[in-house]
């Protein structure tokens, strides 16, 4: 017999417990790897938005926590253009609305103009892209146009004013699947902002030093002034910084390890529980087996590769189920316009020694009692 | 059977610190190698407490405990020491319930030297010896009281120990288990050279042996 087959039939011995055990650390790590896997898919998605285009550099209202509701002058974007390095500007501006007849809230609406480079990362399932002409007209995500059961040709209500659907398009990205496009000029008028963006992305030439390029646009976009010589007030910012630093990202990842960490909490005490019984229950055993020479270091282990054989079980088990949970959540039409539908392999293996770390906690205090437990006092343990 | 002793006490005393109880005062034994000794004593005797002394799981108040003329107290692994210098068979047998004949005999061997098949070829051994070749496979539950013993008898012998020491091996048994357990420590000492100290407060139990240490109030009457 080997020293795991030992193991294996102390946790098979006791089967309900070990099971509820195991299913306790499941929950904790499904709860882990959904959440940190969501946050992170969001995050993920939101940079390959801006580098799958190739874009180098993001323009925003400078010290704006609330990227959304930065307002920046549309003109701005000509001196952009005009700075040597530069190949291409789109402004954007973004809005959120909802649909409340398909229960649908925080809708990302985008204003494009009709010339930009944006329009090429989108598929046209039906229907055409918008032309400059479009005034009354919009394009709808593919995940979106089939949460509200539209097609193109259909006519959809947003705040209050009929618009056309143009067209339906795939994007490479999840987000802009549950979102909606129109002109830019379109989106000004009906959100009352006339001649506001969000912001604008800047795609600059291939160069051989292409960091140095990125740090001296950005450096010239931040100096640029008005026509009376005061600063815009504007910031750009490389595609990574930019979505690191966004506060809808920075608080879903905050959410998500603040739930994690209440399910982590609540896992490893279960594992506690558990082992303490275990060593409670076999007060005896260990004192046999200190007895017959077992040393403590040998109990330690014991106990503590039950305690992770759990986990390890559990972190299996809860690293499947959060894919599967997460892979069902896109079929939510409230979520699935945000949620990528995958979970990183970082996020997998995080989860995975985070339920090392919740069996090495849990065991570690039953494992120092049995341990120390006198080989007299144990034997007379009934 | 040598004259050299192979296990001796010096003025062995225990006291217990709730209440204070004296459970052994100034007891001086000395064991020869290849020697089979009863301790006998009713209980609160403390003949258990002696056991347990001589087989390091306790620690004396004062005094000390000899082995091979080493003091117990300058072992540094008393683990190791218990593994493979001893054995150990106890009134309950205090085998393990989910784990068969053949793998109870081997649990202490995890602390030899053996590797995994030579460990089961071992406890295969041992079984054929305590004559339990037929219940390898058979679970403590599923064997008789004297079965048990059997086993627990190979266990103890796991790591070929020098001294085998029995706290009422016969206690849970009738007369005729008891005796058949009796006879196979016989053979042990008789014919493996085997030195067993055996607990036991029955007379007849005691009288197998070759010398009777008898003890009253924590003391050696005899």
């Amino acid at each position: 017999m080997r020293f795991y087959q030992f193991i294996l039939k102390n946790v098979l011995q006791r089967k309900a417990r070990s099971a509820l055990t195991m299913i306790g650390v499941a929950i904790a790590v499904t709860a882990v790897v959904a959440l940190v896997g969501i946050a992170d898919g969001f995050q993920r998605s939101f940079r390959e938005l801006y580098e799958n285009r190739g874009v180098d550099l993001l323009v925003v209202r400078a010290g704006s926590s609330e990227r959304l509701s930065s307002s920046i002058p549309q003109q701005v974007g000509e001196q952009i253009r005009g700075l040597p390095g530069v190949r291409a500007v789109s402004p954007g501006l973004m809005d959120v609305v909802s649909f409340e007849e398909a229960n649908l809230t925080s809708v990302p609406l985008q204003g494009w103009a009709a010339d930009s480079f944006l329009f090429q990362g989108l598929k046209i399932l039906s229907g055409r892209r918008l032309e400059a002409d479009d005034d009354r007209g919009v394009m709808l995500g593919m995940v979106l146009a089939k949460n509200l059961g539209k097609k193109s040709g259909d006519t959809l209500e947003i705040a209050n004013r009929e618009f056309a659907i143009i067209g339906i398009y795939e994007s490479f990205n999840t987000f802009e699947n549950g979102s909606a496009v129109m002109l830019i000029h379109s989106l000004q008028t009906l959100m009352d902002r006339p001649n506001q963006v969000t912001g604008f992305q800047v795609v600059l030439d291939d160069a051989p030093n292409k960091k140095e390029l990125i740090e001296r646009v950005r450096r010239e976009i931040n100096g640029l002034r008005s026509s009376s010589g005061q600063p815009w007030g504007i910031e750009a910012m490389p595609t990574a910084d930019y979505v690191n630093s966004t506060s809808q990202i920075r608080m879903a990842q905050a959410m998500a390890w603040t739930t994690s960490a209440i399910a982590l909490v609540i896992g490893a005490v279960g594992v506690l529980n558990t082992m303490i019984m275990s060593v409670f229950e076999r007060t005896r055993e260990i004192g046999i087996l200190r007895a017959i020479g077992w040393r403590k270091s040998r109990v330690v282990r014991l106990i503590l590769y039950e305690s992770l054989l759990l986990s390890i079980i559990g972190a299996v088990v809860g690293i499947g189920a959060a894919v599967v949970l997460t892979r069902a959540l896109t079929w939510w039409p409230l979520v699935s316009g945000f949620i990528k539908g995958d979970v990183a392999p970082i996020v997998m293996v995080q989860g995975f020694f985070i339920a090392l770390a919740v069996g090495l906690l849990g065991g570690a205090y039953p494992a120092y009692r049995g341990a120390h437990l006198l080989p007299t006092e144990a034997l007379r343990h009934e | 059977m040598s004259n050299v002793p192979l296990l001796r006490t010096e003025r062995l005393g225990k006291t217990y610190p709730d209440g204070q109880v004296h459970a052994l005062v100034d007891v001086t034994v000395s064991i020869r190698q290849g020697e089979y000794v009863a301790i006998m004593g009713s209980s609160g005797s403390g003949k258990s407490t002696l056991l347990n002394l001589l087989g390091a799981l306790d620690q004396p108040t004062s005094g000390a405990v000899f082995f091979e003329n080493q003091s117990l107290s300058v072992i540094p692994d008393l683990d190791r020491f218990r593994a493979r210098k001893l054995g150990f068979v106890f009134q309950s047998f205090f085998l393990l319930p989910t784990l068969t004949a053949v793998e109870n005999v081997q649990i202490p061997m995890f602390e030899g030297p053996l590797a995994v098949r030579q460990r089961e070829a071992k406890a295969r051994e041992l079984l054929g010896l305590v004559g339990m070749s037929h219940r390898v496979n058979h679970r403590p539950g599923q064997l008789s009281v004297g079965e048990r013993q059997r086993i627990a008898i190979a266990r103890a012998l796991a790591n070929d120990p020098v001294l085998l020491l029995a706290d009422e091996p016969t206690g849970n048994l009738d007369s005729r288990t008891a005796g058949e357990v009796l006879d196979l420590f016989a053979h042990l000492h008789r014919d493996k050279g085997m030195t067993i100290v055996m607990v036991t407060h029955g007379q007849e139990v005691a009288e197998r042996a070759e010398r009777l240490i008898r003890m009253r109030d924590g003391r050696v009457w005899s």
